[in-house]
């Protein structure tokens, strides 16, 4: 703790005894022992579905995932780039008709009874396949799961589909929730889709809407000697500005996600006892991409999308809006995914004078005010980032004599109008990306999409070959042949630009450094934590 | 003694008033000053007041103008405030000349929608409205409008219940004249001078019901409002705190000035009519 | 008390088209909006079009905007309040567990507006053209003019970041098994900013009207009577000038009501009190409409039962209030 705050407690101790006595927080109050302790981080949304095997989002898996555990975890050490959880190898065949898992001995639910490969089977056929909004796509295919003895399950493809993709959706799609407690009913009534069963290190305690969620040691969790703390609470701050106040306060240990906005990382970082870690998310990467409606003519023109592309300063994105943070976007795969990536891509360079020359070139002169044609941006109000980003985009656009209006929707207004009504010429929209290109990055650039569907390519684009090469990749068992053909897909996108990837980022933690084990594999917030320490 | 002399010695009155004037001059001399979109990027990101004299006031998280913000952005204030008013002033005019003029069922029908209007809270329904239609100015101006159109109406009905028995109005009548002619080329003249006194409440109220809205992000991307730059400045408060406080003191003295002189013109005119 | 009882039903009658107009007006609103109920969900999960339909299916919102609109009042009409989507359980249950919360800030801060503005309404009223009396009316008033967002996230910065008098966020400490009066006190902390940010602005409605209500006072008979029989000054301020000044500050706190909550919205979120401005704001964002129905309509009816009992009050002190409904 640094002087200056001591000399505050001090004066404050002087003057006001009583107010200090019971104003200081006491939930932060002294744990002897290195185990045990409660963690309190700061939550900005409350999901009315917590049940990561129907909902796989990051918002749902920050609370959920230390409940409820998936087959296996992202990890930077581990072979694949996996941790085994509750599976402890899997194996695909080489027809790719067959996935095999080893299951987890000795695992209880916290309900008491055992987990075994019935949960699995039932997960994967009752849930991930019809309900989760991910799992619909990715096990499409699933025939059956056979389960030959309690600790073995094999899943059974209708069509051949790549190990490599069952391996990379790992992590976030295969969440396994307890048969009996799921097979009574109507699963999406179920009260355990909010009050959560799970093998994880944690049970759910209690939700207290608007106020927290609770969550508390699991004895008889299978890890050795896990998890190290006694509780986890998560407190609702939905205030942007409140996350830092209150770490700063010391009313919080820790706040995931970037709660704290990066402008205030800087200033933040300086305070004594307070961390900035932009580690563990490597597997969470948002891209920051404009995503372009191909119905309008001048859009639907090559040229203007690369004059756009050109007269966006990537640079200063990532320097301004991001403060250092991110990193400029070449393509539709992130720089840091280790398998997929090639920057042996087309570039567009900050160019604005080629840009200009570009959009005279596609026939859109300057009118005698100075502009060439007038469009509607709608930037999308998740994040701070986009909505600046946004901002920024009007002003580029301006630059080469492009008109944006912003429309500025709220999240029911915004997937209405861009994903369902096509009513925008330009969006700002931030998809993430979850390790496997067919998972949900193919998606925003394949055509024959039904409208609604979010985070697709409702712009209207349709390209035959990319369509065919996507076709092509998922069914390609070889990982090189399917790697090589994404990399094509990388390329073709770069260079016909259905939309234009900005950007890529990933959040930032800011914790007390009484915290312990912070970070430490590529999923984290959204990780079981049993290794998390809180010292004192 | 005339209306500016009596105004002129009340130093709150004159005070309230020469805040309003360099507003007004701001808001003029804006796009003479500050041609360039102010909110294009000038600078780089963040520079602090009195560093850059091209730059004065500094610049926002993009490298925006802040000066030339606060100008743009006295001319959306006042622009909010006063078109919010104006349209307020005149729904709540019409429905109260209306309701008082017409009696009987009409009357009935329009205060019981009188009094749904006024149970909800105002600021809730100009979220849900903003929300729900898009934040663009001409949106918030209504949504603001939305809420406050009850005070002028049920002012203008009471007037004109108390007008409509008089003299001038019973000749008019018997000269044949249209009931509604009645209404709104006898009567509401007549009723209108303290339904316009309320008129610098609701410019006031408008102005502070804008930066709220676009504290919440309903404001209008589009345009530079000051409410919009100290929602901007938040999530720097503590970092660059002179983002959220230059337009808040702007904020402050424009709706204490507003305040200001809307009373010193009240009292003025109370105290003239007095004596009458 | 008969006049009372009178007034009482007529009322209670009179604010049944009300809250009708009130209901259908939101449901018309919220109608219009783009997006739905399963836009604002999917919009943060993501799903393909098949789920989509389903949802759209199980919350009821494939059906027509009349039938729907029919069905809500029906249910509202045994007393029903519905069921939230987005929460998943039924709306009393939401509202209720967020009404206390809300109540006790609105009637902390009102407490605070109503007792601190008569105070000093009363100290500038008592010399009317001092300095202090000029002092206090524009100091009120640009407290007035100040953004209520604004106020609150510098008392945040200064109170609890600064010198950590009172947590910044938070209606109460979370999971504390606090209970009685340790409790009442934890609260009380919670509250104290929320509290001041709120009713620090609205001081200068009622230090104005106070302040207005004795001038005019001052100069009618029974205190030029009062001054001439040679009572202090102190004594006349507080016994004929305040008292009589008292009854538009009544009624003040009944138009107010309405303001309160809508400034409540701000605060809580400001200060993350989990209330029921803050729900409006989520069911708004999540296209909730039986939810912000019933919040609009519990907001409404406390509205109606403040002026009510304003009235109420009234009639019992004047007799003049209730003889014209009397009549009517």
């Amino acid at each position: 703790m640094s002087d200056f705050t001591i000399s505050r407690r001090g004066v404050l101790a002087g003057s006001a005894l009583l107010l200090a006595s019971t104003a200081l927080p006491g939930i932060l109050r002294a744990q002897e022992a290195k185990k045990g302790g409660r963690l309190i981080v700061a939550a900005d949304s409350e999901p009315r579905n917590l049940n990561p095997a129907i909902v796989a989002s990051n918002g749902v898996f920050f609370v959920a995932s230390k409940v409820v555990e998936p087959l296996a975890e992202a990890s930077f050490e581990g072979k694949d780039g996996l941790d085994p959880r509750l599976a402890t190898s899997w194996e695909g065949s080489s027809d790719g008709l067959t996935v095999t898992f080893k299951l987890r001995e000795n695992v209880t639910w916290h309900d008491g009874k055992p987990f075994t490969s019935a949960d699995v089977a039932f997960s994967a056929l009752q849930i991930w396949k019809p309900l989760q909004n991910l799992g619909r796509v990715v096990f499409k295919d699933l025939e059956a799961v056979d389960t030959p003895d309690e600790h073995t399950a094999v899943f059974r493809f209708a069509k051949p589909t790549p190990f490599q993709l069952i391996r990379n959706a790992l992590p976030a799609l295969t969440s396994v929730v307890p048969k009996h407690i799921f097979e009574k009913g109507e699963i999406a009534d179920n009260p355990a889709n909010t009050a959560l069963i799970g093998t994880g290190p944690f049970k759910f305690a209690e939700h207290k809407p608007g106020e927290y969620y609770r969550l508390e040691r699991n004895d008889k969790y299978w890890g050795e000697g896990e998890p190290h703390l006694d509780e986890i609470v998560y407190r609702v701050l939905p205030d942007r500005a409140a996350a830092a106040g209150a770490l700063e306060a010391e009313e919080i240990h820790l706040a995931a996600f970037s709660a704290v906005p990066l402008a205030d990382l800087e200033r933040i970082s300086k305070v004594p006892g307070i961390e900035v870690i932009s580690k563990g998310y490597e597997a969470l990467t948002y891209q920051l991409v404009v995503e372009i409606n191909h119905r309008r003519k001048e859009l639907a023109d090559v040229k203007v999308r690369q004059a756009i592309a050109h007269a966006i300063d990537k640079d200063f994105v990532v320097k301004t809006i991001f403060l250092g943070y991110a990193k400029a976007a070449t393509g539709p795969v992130p720089q840091n995914d280790p398998q997929f990536y090639t920057k042996d891509v087309p570039t567009y360079a900050f160019d604005v004078a080629k840009a200009n020359a570009l959009l005279d070139e596609a026939g859109y002169k300057r009118g005698s005010d100075g502009t060439r044609f007038a469009l509607k941006l709608l930037p999308a109000p998740y994040f701070n980032e986009t909505k600046q980003f946004g901002d920024y985009l009007r002003q580029a656009l301006a630059e080469i004599g492009i008109n944006a209006e912003l429309v500025n929707n709220d999240a029911a207004g915004h997937q209405k109008a861009v994903y369902t009504d096509h009513t925008f010429d330009l969006a700002v929209a931030p998809p993430v990306f979850r390790g496997d290109p067919a998972i949900s990055t193919t998606i925003l650039v394949q055509s024959g999409i039904p409208d609604g569907v979010p985070f697709s390519n409702q712009g209207g684009y349709a390209n035959a070959d990319l369509d065919a090469l996507i076709a092509k990749a998922s069914e390609t068992l070889d990982p090189e042949a399917r790697i090589a053909l994404y990399r094509d897909f990388q390329k073709k996108v770069a260079e016909d630009l259905p939309l234009i990837n900005v950007a890529e980022w990933g959040f930032i933690t800011v914790a007390r450094n009484t915290v312990k084990n912070v970070s430490n594999n590529p999923r984290w917030a959204v990780s079981n934590w049993a290794d998390t320490v809180l010292e004192t | 003694m005339s209306f500016f002399r009596r105004f002129s010695r009340s130093p709150e009155a004159v005070i309230g008033a020469s805040i309003l004037g360099v507003l007004v001059v701001m808001a003029l001399f804006a796009p003479l000053l500050f041609p360039r979109d102010p909110l294009s990027i000038a600078g780089p990101a963040l520079l602090r007041p009195f560093q850059d004299w091209s730059l004065p006031l500094g610049t926002d998280r993009l490298g925006r103008d802040v000066l030339a913000g606060l100008f743009h952005g006295a001319r959306t204030s006042l622009a909010v405030g006063l078109a919010s008013a104006a349209t307020a002033i005149i729904i709540g005019t019409i429905v109260g000349t209306l309701a008082g003029f017409a009696g009987g069922l009409t009357d009935e029908a329009l205060m019981r929608i009188t009094d749904a209007f006024q149970t909800v809270p105002g600021f809730l329904l100009a979220l849900a409205f903003v929300s729900v239609i898009g934040p663009s100015l001409f949106v918030v101006v209504l949504a603001i409008a939305l809420g406050t159109w009850t005070g002028p109406a049920r002012i203008a009905r009471a007037e004109v219940l108390s007008i409509r028995e008089r003299d001038y109005v019973a000749s008019a009548r018997v000269i044949g004249m249209h009931p509604l002619e009645i209404a709104f080329r006898e009567v509401l003249p007549n009723a209108l001078p303290p339904v316009l006194a309320l008129s610098s409440v609701i410019v006031a109220a408008a102005i502070l019901t804008e930066a709220a809205l676009s504290f919440l992000g309903l404001g209008d991307p589009n345009r530079v409002t000051w409410g919009g730059m100290i929602a901007e400045g938040r999530t720097v408060l503590r970092s660059a705190p002179f983002l959220s406080i230059i337009p808040g003191i702007a904020l402050v003295l424009t709706v204490l000035g507003v305040y200001l002189a809307g009373e010193g013109a009240v009292e003025t005119t109370a105290v003239r009519r007095g004596r009458s | 008390m008969r006049r009372a009882f009178i007034l009482l039903r007529r009322r209670l009658i009179g604010s049944i088209p009300v809250l009708l107009i009130v209901v259908i007006g939101t449901f018309l609103l919220l109608e219009a909006a783009p997006g739905d109920a399963v836009d604002a969900y999917i919009g943060t999960t993501g799903g393909d079009a098949g789920l989509i339909e389903s949802l759209r299916q199980s919350w009821g919102l494939d059906q027509s905007a009349g039938t729907r609109l029919a069905a809500y009042l029906w249910s509202l009409a045994h007393l029903d309040l519905g069921y939230s989507v987005t929460f998943s359980r039924p709306i009393r249950d939401v509202i209720f567990e967020r009404l206390p919360n809300t109540l006790l800030l609105m009637g902390s801060a009102t407490a605070l507006s109503f007792g601190l503005g008569s105070a000093l309404g009363i100290v500038a009223g008592a010399r009317p053209g001092s300095f202090r009396d000029r002092f206090l009316s524009i100091g009120s008033l640009a407290l007035y003019a100040v953004p209520g967002f604004w106020l609150g996230l510098v008392l945040t910065v200064i109170f609890s970041v600064q010198l950590r008098w009172f947590p910044s966020s938070g209606i109460e400490t979370i999971a504390s098994g606090k209970t009685g009066f340790a409790r009442t006190l934890d609260i009380a902390q919670h509250l104290a900013l929320p509290v001041a940010a709120l009713g620090v602005i609205y001081l200068a409605l009622y230090l104005r009207i106070m302040r207005a209500g004795m001038a005019e006072v001052w100069r009618m008979d029974f205190v030029l009577a009062a001054r001439a029989k040679g009572l202090s000054r102190r004594r006349i301020v507080l016994r004929h000038v305040a008292r009589n000044a008292l009854l538009p500050l009544v009624t003040m706190l009944g138009l107010q009501s309405a303001a309160m909550l809508g400034g409540s919205v701000v605060i809580e979120s400001v200060f993350s009190v989990p209330g029921l401005g803050r729900l409006a704001q989520e069911a708004v964002s999540s296209r909730d409409t039986p939810l912000l129905l019933g919040i609009i309509l519990v907001c409404a009816v406390m509205v109606i039962v403040i002026n009510l009992v304003v009235d109420i009050f009234y009639a019992v002190l004047d007799p003049r209030v209730g003889a014209s409904e009397e009549a009517a």
